[in-house]
């Protein structure tokens, strides 16, 4: 067997909440800083509560994917509502962001 | 509805939620709802972020249920800008080479039934249609 200790370092477990939009896209960003900035490798964002994204919340998406990307890491977004996942069809997202 | 915001500068929300407030969108199912709040922020964001080269101008929001057809029409004098006439995104790219941005417009012509633009006495007009599907 093997025991494998994750480190909070490289682990994080989001919830996001409410509404990401164009009032709320900047402080969106802000708070997801610390991942787009970090080191983390695994990013779990909990969408359970996640009730709206326009626009502006998929560019932080997009910005959150291609940080943890590009450092060889793998982010996936869980539980998603309906008519937000449809968003995320539209634009071809789901085609780029894990989705489970 | 018909209103009008002066300046634009800092109304985008007000702007949305009246729109969402009017008893017509209201009363629509919640899928509606959510596409035309989708839709009303896009375009309204594009018209704070780009009409207004100096300073800010107006932004007129009027709303009308024709029969079963929910029509919004935006106007401002800002810069002429036909945003139909932008390329859609490819949205085959890899998340690598997708561009940040430039999804808005394109959200609006998937999620409504139909958009016009037109340049009218110095203004963007710009329309969007959504059936509403008094059946379901």
């Amino acid at each position: 067997m093997e025991v494998k200790v994750i480190s909070p370092e490289d682990k994080v477990l989001v919830r996001i909440m409410g509404r990401v939009d164009t009032t709320n896209a900047a402080r969106f960003q802000e708070e997801l800083g610390f991942i787009i900035n970090g080191q983390m490798k695994d990013v779990e964002l909990d969408c359970t509560d996640l009730e709206y994204t326009s626009s502006q919340g998929l560019r932080v998406f997009l910005m959150l994917q291609k940080a943890v990307q590009g450092r060889g890491g793998k982010m996936v977004l869980t539980h998603m509502q309906t008519q937000v996942k449809e968003v995320f069809d539209i634009t071809g997202f789901s085609n780029i962001i894990r989705i489970l | 509805m018909k209103k009008r915001y002066d300046p634009i500068t800092g109304k985008s929300g007000a702007i949305i939620e009246d729109v969402m407030a009017t008893p017509e969108v209201d009363a629509m199912p919640f899928e509606l709802n959510f596409r035309i709040r989708l839709c009303v922020e896009e375009v309204v964001e594009n018209v704070v972020r780009y009409a207004y080269d100096s300073g800010s101008g107006y932004m007129q929001v009027e709303t009308v249920l024709d029969k079963n057809i929910w029509r919004i029409t935006f106007e401002d004098a800002g810069v002429p800008f036909n945003p139909l006439e932008k390329d859609d995104p490819d949205i085959t790219l890899s998340a690598e080479e997708r561009p940040i941005g430039g999804l808005g417009i394109f959200l609006c012509k998937q999620m409504m039934d139909r958009l016009e633009y037109r340049y009218t006495d110095g203004c963007n007009i710009l329309i969007m249609e959504k059936k509403i599907d008094t059946q379901a």
